[in-house]
Formats: C-alpha cells, structure tokens, sequence
C-alpha cells in the first residue's frame, strides 16, 4: 500500500469525518431530543429526564405500534429467510442466463421507487382482500425484505465447495441430511446477515406500510408519523430513538458473530 | 493375508460430455484386495473413469458391478465406496473426530460403536489424539490423513484417491506414498488410485492402467508395463527412454526388423503388438540399456554429463546426428566433447507400434 503524504492524510480523515457528521448528526440529535422534560422537543433540552419514556412505555398506542412492529419484522424475517434461502440455492443450480435475468427480477424491489411498489402492493392485496390486515403487512415486507436475503445467502453460497457435497453423498448421506449437516452450517453467516437486513427493512418500513396498515396493526413508523403531525411530544423522539438502537444493536450482533465464524475458520 | 473389499468390474463403459468421448468404451476388472493405478496426463479420462465407479457421473453406456451387485445406476450414498479427494473436501466446520465419523453418524450406528471406530481408523492414519482438533488447524499431510480416515471409517468395499498427494510437497509426497502402500499391504482393500506421477503408480501399484486420450493404452503391473511397453505413448510415459523412428523391415512371431537412420543400421529386437513389416515402428533404447564400449559399438560425441547423485546421465550425439540419452553409476565426470563408443544389451531393445 501506497502512503499518503501527511498533509492529505489529515484532509481526507477531516474531509471523512466532517461527511459523516453531516448523515449522521440529524439522526443521533434524535437521541437527546429524548431527554426532554418539556412538553415539546426542544434542542438542547432545557432541562433532562426520563419522564418520556414513562409516557412512551405506559401509552396503549405506543406500545400496540411497538408490539406490532416487533411482530410484523419477525414474521416477515422468517418468510423472507426461508423464501430467500430457497430463491438463492434454487437460482445457484440455473444455467448463467437464466439465473441473471431471474436475479434481477428478486432484486426489483431494490431498484424500483418504494412508492411505485407500494402502490403495486396496494392494488394487488385490494383484490386479495389483504388490506389492513396483518398477514397483508407481513407479505408486503417480505416483498422488500427478500433482495437482501437472497444477496446474502447468494454470496455465501460461493463458499460451498461441490466436492464436501459429493464427499457427504459418498459417506451415505442422502440429499436433506448434506443440507442439514453441510449446506446450512456453511449458510449460517449469510442467512444470519440477509436475517438482520430483513428485520430491520421491516422494522423501519413506512412507505408501504402507509399503504397496508388498518387500525389494528398500526407499526411503530406509522404511529411516529401520525405523532408527529397531531402532537410532537418527546415522546416521539423515544420511539425514533427505539428504533435507532435497535438497529445498531442489530448490526452489532450479526457483526460479531460473522467475526466469530471468521476468526474460526482461518 | 484376507482381502477386505470387493472386487470391481467394467464392462463397456464409457462418458460422452454432448459430443466429447470423455471415456471411450472401456472394460476393467480389478481384483478383490488389488490396488490398481490409473496413470495418464491431465485429460486422459482417469478421473471420469473414477467419477463413474464412485456414482458421481452416470455413464452413457456400459456397466459397473462392485461384487455381485450391478452399481450403474446405484446412488453415490448407496455404494458404500471410500473416496479421497484431491483437495481432501473436509467438512471444514467440523473437528477431526466428526469429519471420521461422519459416515458412521449418517448410517445411524451406535454412538460406542461410532467412537471406538473413529479412534482405531485415526490410529491407523497416525492421529490419535487429535480428534478434537479444529481441521482447518492441520497441515497439508494431516488433512490427507483425516480424508484418509475418514474414507476408512465406513469399511468401504472400494476406496478411490483421486490424486490425493498432489497438494503435498516432493518431501511429504514420498513419506506418505509408502505410508500409504504400507496400509494396504496390511489391510488388502481394494483399491483404484488416480495420479500423473509415474513414480507413484510404480511404488504403490499392484497393477497400472495407463490412459490416454479418454481410452486405456495398456493396464499391467510395473515391470510389465516398464519391460515391455505396447506403444511408444506407454515407454514415453514410464520411466526415461530414447525413441527412435524408423521402418520395420520383417516380422516373425515376436519380434521384428527394423531399419533405424538414427543409428544408421539395422536392429532385431522383440517387437510389441501392432508392429507390421513395412509399417513405421519406434525403437526403444532405455538410458541404462546404452553403455561405454572401448571398442566396438558406434562413436559418438559427449554433448553434456548430468548428475544425478548416485547416477548420471550423458547425452551423446551420434555421427548420424542422432542424440542418446546414456545412464550409468556415477563416475568422473565425461567432459562435453569428448570422443566415445557406446553399445547396447540387444536382448533389452523393443519394436513398439507408434504413439
């Protein structure tokens, strides 16, 4: 590797940092905003205090929405897991062309604006009779959820070596048990990872579930935005703040593991 | 000393890849307790020939029977057959002890049991001791010895090694080459092994079967094969030779006459089959067949001396323009230029039909 001279060095780590602070600061300013003891958000708070969260965790609408939330990532990382695990292995064994063309077509949701397929999903589920209802909302997410899970257990599909497969098939075993004992441990890191991604791309979904949501299985981003418009209590911040770290905690966690994995396989 | 294994049969078999004849028809049999080579450079159809006995390709035609029973169309995990891979293929998330009893687990056997067999098939391999060990922590050699056990591990009826020493470096290679013929003397199970080393089919080798071009040359055991090679493709492949064109003048029986410019006479010498009077034929002279004469035989200049050790090996440049490759016990060194006669034994050329 080719050192820098000095000078560019200290420009590009300000430059890096200063672009950083820029996409991270509104975020994070969320955080503090929490804190407020103030009926509005202000920033700074005048004055600090958990009386917010209180409120956000005795509040029958908060904790519905936070519950929801929970549940509809759940249900959709697990269909989006098992489809998208499926979807990866089944595309690995196409012919190029093939596998290509149907590629794009899992990826879509990733290239097409969120609010054209939003309003796909929207006219579709009214001929299905899904909407406002919870199964509706999960299968939407999958929807979105599915490009990561197939990226991810995609690429960790390289790391499969044909010969273990032929190996495990020469020791006796028949064709579920390779995938049991061979396949999926090898899959793990790849299914873990397109697992957060799917979570948190529920977690955080709000175009969509604008579209899908009825009274009943309200999301925590919906109710966020409804708060936001009629109320603007600190209270909002809290749930933003729910959501914020959760994400990093998430990412954390399929971060060290995947670590863990690697430190043990070299 | 009892066989363990089964014997192995061919009939007919061959692979075509859409229009490519990856195998052309082929028979074989292999003795119950054999250990047979299939020796060929990169190509030749050794490895389709092992793939097709292990079920891991299905043949285009022909038959297979492992014992009595007719295998062709059996499932790979149904053929109870041992196989080394050449990039071993470890289970790389697990230890050394589940890789061996991996077989065993999968045939759902006792857990005593399975444990017991693992530790004696690691002791066979010499790894006691190392079966919790991570795979991905073991040398080249020890992971050869782990794909080893674990081949073994299930009593297989046939084990197949496809190239399995060709990761190792030329020290280990050797080491494990008679660890390996050493195990089989004691345990006699039937064997095929798959290598482009010639000196690795000649030290294990019960019988070899040398291939070219997705179709078997010759098959017999190494002096055969050495002493009496059925084409020049063969005598090329196997030890050193010198090859000389020239046309075959007459036959009778086994051997033959035959017109050879390079040595600018005549020579009558045992002939392979496929020699025919008036056809183009390929003299062999093996390097350690030519010796120095001080007189008689034909002169020759010293071109260059190579030692090798305990031999040494002299390129000599005939007044035909013809060059020989001349091997002998080492010795002072013969300087480049130098004048000299060499000679042959003339019961050790053959006549071979051309490559």
């Amino acid at each position: 590797m080719t050192q820098l001279p000095l000078g560019l060095r200290v420009a590009a780590h300000v430059g890096a940092s200063l672009v950083l602070a820029f996409l991270m600061l509104p975020i994070l300013a969320v955080i503090p905003a929490s804190f407020n003891e103030a009926r509005f958000i202000r920033l700074p708070p005048e004055a600090y205090s958990v009386e917010w969260y209180g409120a956000f965790a005795v509040d029958q609408e908060w904790r519905s929405a936070l519950w929801n939330s929970f549940w509809v990532a759940a249900w959709t990382t697990l269909l989006s897991v098992v489809t998208g695990t499926a979807a990866a292995l089944g595309l690995s064994r196409l012919p190029q062309r093939l596998n290509l063309a149907l590629m794009g077509l899992f990826l879509a949701p990733l290239i097409v604006p969120l609010i054209v397929t939003a309003v796909a999903i929207y006219r579709t589920a009214l001929d299905l009779q899904l909407n406002s209802t919870f199964a509706g909302l999960v299968l939407s997410h999958a929807v979105l959820a599915l490009p990561f899970v197939v990226i991810n257990v995609g690429i960790a599909l390289r790391a499969v070596d044909e010969t273990w497969l032929q190996a495990a098939a020469g020791l006796g075993a028949a064709p579920w048990t390779i995938f049991r004992t061979i396949t999926l441990p090898t899959l793990a890191p790849g299914i873990l990872g397109g697992g957060v991604f799917a979570f948190i791309t529920s977690f955080d979904e709000f175009t969509v579930s604008l579209f899908m949501v009825g009274y009943q299985t309200k999301t925590l981003p919906i109710k966020i935005w409804e708060a936001v418009r009629f109320e603007f209590t600190p209270a909002v911040a809290v749930a933003a703040t729910v959501i914020i770290v959760l994400t990093i905690l998430l990412f954390a966690l399929a971060m060290a593991v995947n670590r863990q994995q690697g430190e043990a396989r070299t | 000393m009892t066989n363990t294994g089964l014997p192995l049969q061919l009939s007919a078999v061959s692979k075509r890849y859409e229009q490519v004849a990856a195998l052309r028809p082929t028979d074989l049999t292999v003795d119950a307790g054999e250990f047979v080579t299939l020796l060929g450079p990169s190509g030749s159809g050794k490895t389709t020939l092992l793939n097709l006995v292990a079920g891991y390709a299905e043949p285009t035609s022909g038959q297979v029977r492992l014992g009595d029973r007719d295998i062709t169309w059996l499932p790979a995990r149904h053929r109870n057959i041992g196989m080394v891979f050449q990039s071993y293929a470890l289970f790389p998330h697990m230890t050394v002890g589940q890789n061996v009893a991996y077989g065993l687990k999968v045939r759902g056997r006792p857990k005593q049991e399975i444990e017991r067999r693992v530790d004696e098939v690691l002791a066979i391999v010499q790894l006691s001791g190392l079966a919790e060990r991570s795979v991905r922590k073991l040398s080249g050699g020890q992971q050869q010895r782990v794909a080893l056990a674990r081949a073994l591990a299930i009593e297989p009826d046939l084990v197949l090694m496809d190239e399995p020493l060709g990761a190792l470096d030329r020290q280990l290679r050797k080491s494990v080459q008679l660890e390996l013929r050493r195990l089989h003397d004691a345990h006699r199970r039937t064997t095929i092994y798959v290598t482009h080393d010639q000196e690795e089919a000649l030290v294990l080798s019960d019988r070899i079967v040398v291939m070219r071009d997705g179709g078997v040359e010759q098959i017999g055991t190494a002096s055969e094969l050495y002493d009496r090679p059925a084409n020049a493709f063969v005598a090329g492949f196997i030890g050193e030779s010198n090859l000389l064109p020239g046309r075959v003048r007459a036959t009778a029986s086994d051997r033959a006459e035959m017109e050879v410019p390079g040595l600018g006479c005549r020579v009558s010498a045992g002939a392979s089959d496929g020699v025919a009077a008036g056809g183009e034929g390929s003299l062999l002279i093996r390097p350690e067949h030519l010796e120095l004469r001080s007189d008689g035989g034909i002169p020759g200049v010293v071109e260059e001396t190579v030692f090798l050790g305990e031999l040494q090996s002299v390129r000599v440049r005939l007044e035909t323009g013809e060059r020989l490759w001349l091997r002998r016990l080492a010795a002072p060194t013969l300087p480049a230029g130098e004048s000299i006669r060499i000679g042959w034994q003339p019961e050790r050329l053959r006549i071979l039909a051309p490559a």
